[in-house]
């Protein structure tokens, strides 16, 4: 979102990677050993960030969740003295389907007769999927039109950014309805996947557009040209490295952004249905149906939602510090 | 001047082909996807006999080629024509979605108010109290709240303030069965129903505001004039109120514009929480029930409304920035 993207235009303290004189490369151990070098840099001033380990630490918990989720059901159900590890889509309460918190279903039973914990351990899962595709599709996208569009510049870069602004302009959720609604096929990870990606690349492509044209004035470029070098092998030798690391911090902002865009089209009825992918967001859903509040099933809302919360704001954490250390200008001076 | 003035043309005339991509897009969502483009604009309800289905179909040519279409398309969008609502039968959508649209506006408008002034705020006092308690702690607690799916929030102060405290109402926008009028009852009424959708729109806002308000403040603190300001012996306030502050805000300006996307996709939400009868919960029922003339004519007001005001931010940063125009 707009938050964190300040002004990437002056940020040009990351020096240009250059590869070697006369824009050829360097042998390929030469040039892992740079990189080593420079992930260990960063890491050196990410570690003095206290949101930055925060958020590392929440995200670790939540991918640990995802990874081992039948373990830890399994583990709970030891525990708990459950009669069997429940499974996400196993109909566990038949007489009720709705049941409040009991020592059996410690956060109850939903409008299906699934048990409510294990779903939300599980729900991990896809919404860490749908948040990194997602952002790996509009990144992609982002980077390309803004790539292109900042190096050929005239009339070309006049369509795409035009293109750009009505996706820019236009609230995200509207456009993820209308998308939502008018694709064929029912509601599915891919889809919503889809939608969120071609909703979300616009501010990307603003940003690297930016980046290219300040880095397009620079000596080093100038001189790959003169040597012959052709502008595809510009693009992808010289400029793509310099403006990868903002690509980067800016996407950490972009996951965070997917996983509420995914939980808002759950809710809202336009996400994956319930008995066949579990979602957070389409737990709330279900909780909504279920009329959740008016029967005093707190829980039922509290978790899930508590989860998404968290998740969020272990990726904005992150992208928050990327951020610090990438844009020098917002450093403490 | 001169340069002045091709700045403006040339924003006003880039709205102008947002406005127009706009609209090729909203044409060629409904009726060149895959599928069966008629079901977007006829409704496919077999109880609605196949004759007024042939008069939809003859009224908006849907039977001609598709760039005939695109040309009756045109001329009635710009007659704001998009056909009747398939639920609400006999009524034009555009009536309909205008009629939705005063209450989203009055939960935007107030609201947006709201994060702008408590934003500004928690974002000058950060800036002028670097590394404090207070820096950390409104950081971390606006990015807290930002975190949050707005609709759960808004989910959260029903449980806390409807059915815990029942301080405040968390159904629709009037006590049913009332009309928007202009008396004082109304108005009390219009306001207890307002007071939590515009916590829940505004809260998750905030931070956006102060992150980029403070960061502007400190950068302007170390310029020149600020020095010179110090140096001629005026108090610390008086710097930060007379020479930094209204500096710093050119920034916000932009940021209001661009936010509002942002505002109107949370206002969908709350509006969709609290049953709050503005174009957003419009939006959703249309899409839920297929209703797309609806859908159509929501997604063009919003869009040139949106744009409108875009333009307007634009023209006011001109006018309060000297800079933009020496381009």
């Amino acid at each position: 979102m707009i938050i964190m993207k300040s002004t990437p235009v002056e940020s040009k303290s990351h020096g240009p990677v250059e590869h070697g004189r006369f824009g050829m490369s360097e042998p390929t151990v030469e040039k892992l050993k740079l990189y080593k070098k420079k992930v260990t840099q960063t890491w050196r001033v990410y570690r003095k960030n206290w949101m930055g380990m925060l958020g590392l630490g929440i995200l670790t918990f939540f991918l640990a969740m995802a990874v081992f989720a039948p373990q830890i059901v399994w583990m709970l159900s030891v525990i708990g003295g459950w009669d069997h590890a429940y499974d996400p889509f196993e109909q566990v309460s038949t007489t009720r389907l709705v049941t409040p918190p009991s020592p059996e279903h410690w956060l109850g039973t939903d409008i299906r007769g699934y048990d409510i914990l294990t779903r939300v351990i599980y729900g991990s899962r896809v919404s860490l999927e749908i948040g990194l595709v997602a952002t790996i599709v509009s990144m992609g996208l982002g980077t390309a039109v803004g790539l292109l569009s900042g190096f050929w510049a005239g009339w070309r870069d006049e369509v795409m950014m035009r293109i750009t602004d009505v996706f820019l302009v236009l609230p995200w959720l509207v456009l993820m309805i209308v998308f939502a609604a008018v694709l064929p096929g029912g509601a599915s990870v891919g889809k919503v996947v889809f939608v969120i990606g071609i909703t979300g690349w616009s501010s990307t492509a603003r940003i690297v557009r930016a980046q290219v044209f300040s880095l397009k004035e620079r000596a080093f470029i100038e001189r790959a040209r003169a040597i012959g070098a052709g502008d595809y092998y510009i693009v992808r030798k010289h400029i793509f490295p310099n403006v990868f690391p903002l690509v980067f911090a800016n996407s950490i902002l972009t996951v965070a952004l997917s996983i509420l865009s995914e939980s808002t089209l759950s809710y809202i009825g336009l996400g994956p249905m319930a008995n066949q992918v579990v979602t957070w967001g389409n737990m709330l859903q279900d909780a909504d149906d279920g009329k959740a509040i008016l029967n005093g099933l707190y829980l039922w809302i509290l978790v899930p939602g508590m989860c998404i919360v968290f998740l969020v704001l272990a990726f904005t954490f992150i992208g928050y510090a990327m951020d610090e250390i990438y844009n020098p200008k917002l450093r403490k001076r | 001047m001169r340069n002045l003035r091709t700045v403006l043309t040339r924003k006003i005339f880039n709205s102008l082909i947002t406005i127009f991509l706009v609209l090729i897009l909203n044409f060629f969502l409904f009726r060149v996807m895959p599928g069966n483009p008629l079901q977007f604009i006829v409704p496919q309800n077999p109880e609605i006999p196949d004759e007024f289905k042939d008069k939809i179909i003859e009224k908006y040519g849907l039977d001609e080629p598709l760039h005939i279409q695109f040309f009756t398309y045109m001329s009635r969008t710009l007659q704001f024509d998009f056909g009747d609502s398939f639920i609400y039968s006999g009524t034009p959508a555009m009536d309909y979605v205008m009629s939705k649209m005063v209450y989203t506006l009055i939960l935007t408008g107030t609201s947006s108010i709201f994060m702008v002034v408590i934003g500004m705020l928690i974002g000058i006092i950060s800036a002028w109290k670097r590394g404090s308690l207070f820096d950390t702690g409104s950081l971390s607690f606006s990015l807290f709240f930002y975190a949050m799916p707005t609709f759960w929030f808004a989910l959260m102060l029903i449980v806390v303030f409807s059915t815990g405290l029942k301080w405040l109402p968390s159904d629709s926008a009037l006590t049913y069965g009332e009309q928007l009028e202009l008396t004082w009852s109304c108005f009390v009424d219009l306001l207890r129903h307002l007071i939590l959708p515009v916590i829940s729109l505004t809260v998750g806002s905030i931070a956006a505001f102060s992150i980029i308000m403070r960061g502007s403040l400190i950068d302007v603190m170390t310029e020149e004039y600020i020095t010179t300001a110090r140096a001629k012996g005026l108090s610390e306030g008086r710097v930060l109120k007379d020479h930094a502050v209204p500096n710093a805000m050119l920034p916000m300006v932009a940021l209001i514009a661009i936010d509002l996307a942002f505002v109107v996709g949370g206002a969908f939400q709350t509006e969709v929480v609290f049953n709050y009868p503005g174009i957003g919960y419009a939006t959703i029922e249309a899409t839920l029930k297929q209703d797309y003339p609806i859908l159509q004519a929501a997604f063009f007001l919003i869009a040139v409304v949106v744009i409108a005001a875009n333009l307007v931010a634009d023209l006011l940063m001109v006018y309060l920035d000297p800079r933009v125009k020496m381009e």
